[in-house]
């Protein structure tokens, strides 16, 4: 008996950026990182990237087999690491869904809807955030980490932008219309 | 081609300006909360205890003392002598809170994370006036 199974476009597209963001984030776990907790978080870029092109759906999925496969490739599976990278993956995407639907009432104007660097400022934020309320909540419940977390929101914000100007720049380049869309035109 | 590139970084939308000052907001009331709290302003006068989340105990820097705390991995020893706190003994690996040494200023820290007790100086309440005094 011979089983089919069929595979659609769908579906090779989370496969190809899933295995983008795998990539990312192995080559990032090789890299020391200055303060424990900060790192570039350059794998979030596929993610936001998927979300702002093909929605929270395929972001979410793509999102968590990053998490999951990198964790086996890397042997840190069901781990505490495993745990602070899905709450703050699952956080982060959480995040950026109200976000969205906050701006959805908006006009959906350009000027009006955040481009992907005020997406990205919210999801490092949430990522960080989940991240340090999973670490304080299981591993070291101590209200002194909290004199931590103002310097890691600070890298938070700053990682933020510069991953958001990546996104954005891929953005353009993929779509091959400038960012100025609507602004650009009118001038 | 580097024109294009400078002119797109430049380009945050009204959006995202919003966003970013909100952001810049947290930090700052982050910081204000977590980084500067007035009860660790002025002249230390009391020892606070903490062994993990429990609330915690004030013991007075008056009085010289040999304080017995329960840990999680063991008892940890904090001496008081002089109006200045340490710990003379704790039962964490790493011993980070035994060289860490004297506390004597009011907002002086020390936590042992393994073992999950910290202590801290905290000043007079009434801070201002302190402060006015110290001028």
């Amino acid at each position: 008996m011979k089983r089919h199974f069929t595979t659609t476009h769908q579906d090779h597209r989370v496969a190809l950026l899933a295995a983008l963001a795998i990539t990312i984030h192995i080559i990032e776990a090789a890299f020391p990182s200055p303060l424990p907790g900060v790192k570039p978080g350059l794998a979030n870029v596929v993610t936001l990237f998927t979300f702002m092109m093909y929605g929270w759906k395929t972001a979410l999925q793509v999102s968590l087999l990053r998490v999951i496969i990198s964790s086996l490739l890397l042997g840190t599976f069901l781990s505490p690491t495993f745990l602070l990278s899905l709450s703050g993956a699952l956080l982060s995407l959480g995040s950026l869904i109200i976000t969205q639907s906050l701006f959805y009432f908006l006009p959906q104007r350009t000027y009006l809807q955040p481009s992907a660097i005020g997406y990205a400022i919210v999801a490092s934020i949430s990522h960080m955030g989940g991240q340090f309320l999973m670490a304080w909540y299981f591993f070291i419940p101590h209200p002194g980490i909290f004199k931590l977390l103002p310097i890691l929101i600070t890298f938070a914000v700053i990682l933020g932008i510069v991953s958001g100007i990546i996104t954005q720049l891929t953005l353009s380049q993929l779509t091959k219309a400038p960012i100025t869309k609507t602004r650009s035109t009118k001038r | 081609m580097t024109k294009t590139i400078t002119r797109k970084l430049l380009l945050f939308e009204p959006a995202d300006i919003l966003i970013l000052i909100s952001a810049c907001f947290l930090t700052v009331w982050l910081y204000s909360t977590f980084w500067f709290d007035l009860s660790s302003v002025g002249e230390a006068e009391t020892l606070l205890v903490q062994f993990a989340d429990h609330s915690p105990k004030a013991y007075s820097l008056s009085e010289d003392q040999i304080i017995n705390v329960k840990g999680r991995l063991g008892p940890a020893l904090i001496e008081i002598k002089q109006r200045k706190a340490r710990f003379i003994h704790s039962s964490c690996r790493n011993q980070f809170c035994v060289f860490h040494g004297w506390l004597s200023v009011a907002g002086d820290t020390t936590a042992c994370l393994p073992n999950r007790v910290s202590i801290s100086l905290k000043g007079t309440t009434n801070d201002y006036d302190a402060i006015a005094g110290a001028q």
